[in-house]
């Protein structure tokens, strides 16, 4: 049979980010896959030189919109590193709470997002409602849904009061639920093991020589997580297990992602359980002293590194971010070796690559004067209309949570 | 003379009215979706709002396309669709037009959409479009055979070839309509993949080829495109409910007639919830299943029915 | 971080066996805090350097490589990780006038993005690379523009 190549990217309904992916196809099976990124470059490295630490903050929160903390919080532990200051630990367990809560609205969002890709919009719309009281409780905990803004050199901006913690302590038990719920269902569902198991097949092997990271390594047998082998906040302190699967494919990479949503879930707990008191932030000297340091951490997608070199002055001499992506993508097409042209979407994204998204909306009114909505008016409208068509969100949760007490008591 | 004035007259309204039920047919299948899902779903002018945004967009042909083949196809398959409805009976024993063959004829014509997306994929020269329309193709034989198969069973037992002669069988009979079951659930899998939904939207796997075999489609002809597929839901739900279900078809004619609403809707909502409950299969899967369960289990029926006719008094 | 301060006085086993085996890198190996080492090798020694780390030391991953512009000379730093969760910062300092590197993925065949990155966006040259397209400058990007180089400031090009 002839060869065709087509393009997948840099624009495609199945890919949120600009990146390509030219696949050669024999009838439905790949052949070759050739992958090409570097589209969304922005500079923010050379950004970074030419702004204060602070101001870099809020610069390398947005490098990605899905893991925004992960980012701010490794370049924040960096700074610090250098400049040797200690962070207080109620403002480690602030940061470790926004890191667990962030994973499991990153998880959650890839599970919608990995049943889009196979066809599958009802885990999609199941997932995504889950997914919004986490966002809720970011947005109550940090005052933003995404780009949350918590970190600070030295700490962390804003303070958990107990009624947060124990509303987010109440969301957590019914995301549980749910959790296992969909735990059932890559296990059992038999179109989704269809479209899963055997699929972006990547051997243990391959993966440590490619460098695969976070969900996709751990999918391969690779026993690693540095919030466990290079304990960073309040990590430290905590139980929880590292997840990881023998079955080297999508299916394994879903179940990774499942059972670490519980795992966060244990980790929350305890900090809510141990959160400690005392001050939110220690002071850092604007200038930093000459010096440098190479962070990891464990963001959703896989290990992080940001290495800062500072040279005495308020900006520093060079910052590198280099994002789980990346290292993954070099492992892409190897996965996509002798599958089908339908599982391309999935394998892509069961490496959980990255998009952002944004909370405000712009209604023009009849006069054609335009007016910016409000977060919390676009939400309540949202609410509303769907109320007036019979879906009650908040009845929803309240029944579950009322279900999850009965059951307890 | 009157009669053929009559026939005249639905003749030139029927089509009006299968894209009016068309259109509320695609709002019944979003509503279920969305309601399946936690969602609100679209308000009921939605599918009617989108049409006519689509019939004032400009149609693009592209370049390497053939004109005029690119422009005929979704006339050909609209039309195809629609006259396939002339032959289900829907308010009485009789439908509009009958001879006996006619099961045969109304197959024939539900072919031809699959065939004019096809060609339509096939003449835009797109990449997209060309894996698009080989796997249209390739699916038709997956599912076309099943499909015919679980059809010819009830036929057999009514020993006509005619839909409309098959209602005044099991009018007559109307307890043996539920021998035919197993082919009614087969017919239900088949036509997933003929309208093309979830398991079986492979051709137009919007996540793995943009928009399949109607990439380069636009404007009035991607809307007589889409037409096509929900008067095909139309005419397909309705030759299932009278070959499957052809209860009630004897009453007062108005009766009749909302009994076979009643009937469609109720297919439509089944093809819904299968849509809601399933992944997108992949199309070496769907070929493997089809063969290997669906036209088994087509079969089975056939043998049933065999059986059936020797040893039920006629 | 708690011990993010100094050195600490113990010297690390890790940095031992290095010295071991490198006499040159004897009291150059740093430890600024627990799990983390940085090293500067001899260019010449580099490579044997990094492969014993990998080889004999259980560095098996290849973090990141970070270049670096330090005005007469540019810097490529490896970072190599161990299981335990140590993390060894190689340095590999070459001339800014002739900045050749050679390539190492021959060992970590996922290093072609970071290298690719190098030559990008600070003019390393890096030599033995798998065929493949630039990474991340957009393909019409000026070959002699590296944004990352100090002397290079944003602005409209001429």
């Amino acid at each position: 049979m002839s060869r065709v190549t087509i393009p997948i990217g840099p624009a495609h309904p199945s890919l949120k980010e600009p990146e390509s992916f030219n696949i050669t196809l024999e009838g439905e099976r790949i052949f070759s896959a050739e992958v090409k990124l570097g589209y969304n470059h922005r500079g923010i490295e050379k950004a970074a030189e030419d702004r204060t630490y602070i101001q870099d903050i809020h610069l390398i929160e947005r490098v990605c919109g899905i893991c925004s903390h992960a980012h701010s919080t490794a370049f924040c532990m960096a700074v610090e590193e250098v400049a040797g200051v200690t962070v207080p630990p109620r403002a480690q367990h602030v940061r470790t709470l926004v890191a667990e809560l962030e994973r499991i609205h990153s998880h959650l969002l890839w599970l919608g997002v990995a049943g889009h890709e196979i066809g599958f919009d009802t885990l999609l719309m199941y997932t995504w409602r889950d997914r919004e009281p986490v966002m809720d409780l970011l947005a109550m905990l940090t005052g933003n849904r995404v780009n949350y803004g918590i970190n600070t050199l030295g700490g962390v901006r804003r303070d958990v009061t107990p009624e947060h913690l124990a509303q987010v302590a109440q969301v957590v038990d019914v995301l549980e639920q749910r959790t296992l719920y969909y735990a059932e269902l890559a296990e059992t569902d038999v179109t989704l093991r269809q479209r899963l198991s055997g699929v972006g097949h990547l051997s243990h092997d391959d993966a440590v020589r490619f460098g695969a990271v976070g969900p996709t390594g751990r999918a391969s047998r690779i026993d690693r997580d540095t919030r466990r082998d290079d304990p960073y906040l309040a990590y430290g302190q905590v139980q929880f297990d590292v997840i990881t699967d023998d079955h080297e494919d999508v299916l394994g990479r879903t179940r990774v992602r499942v059972k670490e949503l519980l795992q966060a879930y244990r980790i929350i707990r305890q900090v809510i359980a141990t959160m400690p008191d005392g001050p939110l932030t220690v002071k850092v000297p604007r200038k930093i002293r000459a010096g440098e340091a190479i962070v990891r951490y464990e963001a959703p997608r896989g290990e992080n590194l940001h290495y800062v070199r500072a040279n005495g002055t308020d900006r520093p001499e060079r910052v590198k971010v280099r994002a789980p992506t990346l290292a993954n993508t070099a492992a892409v097409a190897k996965m996509m070796e002798e599958n089908y042209l339908a599982d391309v979407p999935i394998i892509v994204a069961a490496i959980d690559p990255c998009f952002s998204c944004t909370d405000r909306a712009l209604r023009v009114n009849a006069d054609g004067a335009s007016e910016v909505l409000s977060w919390r008016e676009l939400r309540a409208r949202g609410i509303e209309r769907y109320r007036r068509e019979g879906v009650d969100f908040g009845d929803l949760n309240a029944r579950l949570s009322r279900q999850l007490s009965a059951r307890k008591g | 003379m009157s009669s053929s004035l009559l026939s005249l007259v639905y003749v030139i309204a029927l089509p009006g009215f299968l894209c009016v039920g068309g259109l509320a047919m695609q709002f019944l299948d979003r509503k279920v979706y969305a309601r399946l899902q936690h969602r609100a779903g679209p308000p009921w002018f939605q599918p009617v709002a989108d049409s006519l945004k689509l019939l004032t967009k400009e149609e693009i042909v592209p370049d390497g396309a053939d004109a005029l083949l690119f422009r005929a196809v979704p006339l050909v398959a609209l039309t195809s669709a629609a006259t396939a409805f002339f032959y289900v009976p829907l308010w009485g024993q009789h439908a509009l037009f009958a001879f006996e063959g006619d099961l045969v004829v109304v197959l024939y014509l539900l072919t031809i959409p699959p065939l004019c997306f096809f060609l339509g994929g096939w003449f835009s020269t797109s990449l997209f479009a060309t894996i698009g329309s080989v796997r249209t193709l390739t699916s038709l034989f997956a599912y076309e055979v099943p499909l015919f198969i679980a059809l010819v069973g009830p036929a057999m037992l009514a020993g006509s070839w005619s839909l409309s002669g098959m209602t005044v069988y099991y009018a007559a009979h109307p307890l043996r309509p539920l021998a035919n079951l197993l082919g009614f659930a087969v017919a239900l899998v088949a036509l997933l993949g003929k309208l093309e939904k979830a398991p079986f939207d492979i051709p137009e796997a919007e996540t793995e080829l943009a928009g399949g075999t109607l990439t380069e489609y636009s404007g009035k002809l991607l809307a007589l495109f889409r037409m096509t597929l929900d008067v095909e839901a139309v005419v397909a739900a309705a030759l299932l409910s009278a070959v499957f279900l052809p209860w009630g078809l004897g009453l007062w004619w108005p009766l009749a007639w909302a009994l076979s609403a009643v009937k469609i809707v109720a297919v439509i909502a089944l093809l819904a919830l299968a849509r809601t409950i399933f992944a997108r299969m992949r199309l070496e899967q769907m070929v493997l299943f089809c063969w290997r369960w669906l036209a088994p289990a087509a079969l089975v029926q056939l043998v049933i029915t065999v059986v059936l006719n020797g040893v039920l008094p006629p | 971080m708690a011990d993010a301060s100094s050195t600490p006085a113990v010297p690390h086993p890790l940095a031992e066996a290095l010295a071991a085996r490198f006499p040159a890198l004897a009291g150059e190996v740093t430890s600024p805090r627990a799990r983390r080492l940085f090293a500067e090798p001899a260019p010449e020694a580099f490579r044997e350097v990094f492969d014993f780390a990998v080889a004999e030391l259980g560095f098996d991953r290849l973090v990141a490589i970070t270049g670096m512009d330090e005005k007469t000379s540019l810097v490529a730093l490896y970072a190599l990780s161990r299981p335990d969760g140590t993390v060894l910062g190689l340095r590999r300092r070459v001339p800014r006038e002739a900045p050749a590197l050679a390539s190492v993925t021959d060992r970590f065949p996922g290093a072609a993005n970071y290298e690719r990155e190098l030559d990008d966006l600070l003019g390393f040259e890096v030599t033995d690379l798998p065929p493949g397209k630039r990474y991340p400058l957009p393909d019409d990007w000026p070959k002699d523009e590296k944004p990352l180089r100090k002397d290079w400031k944003p602005g409209s090009p001429a």
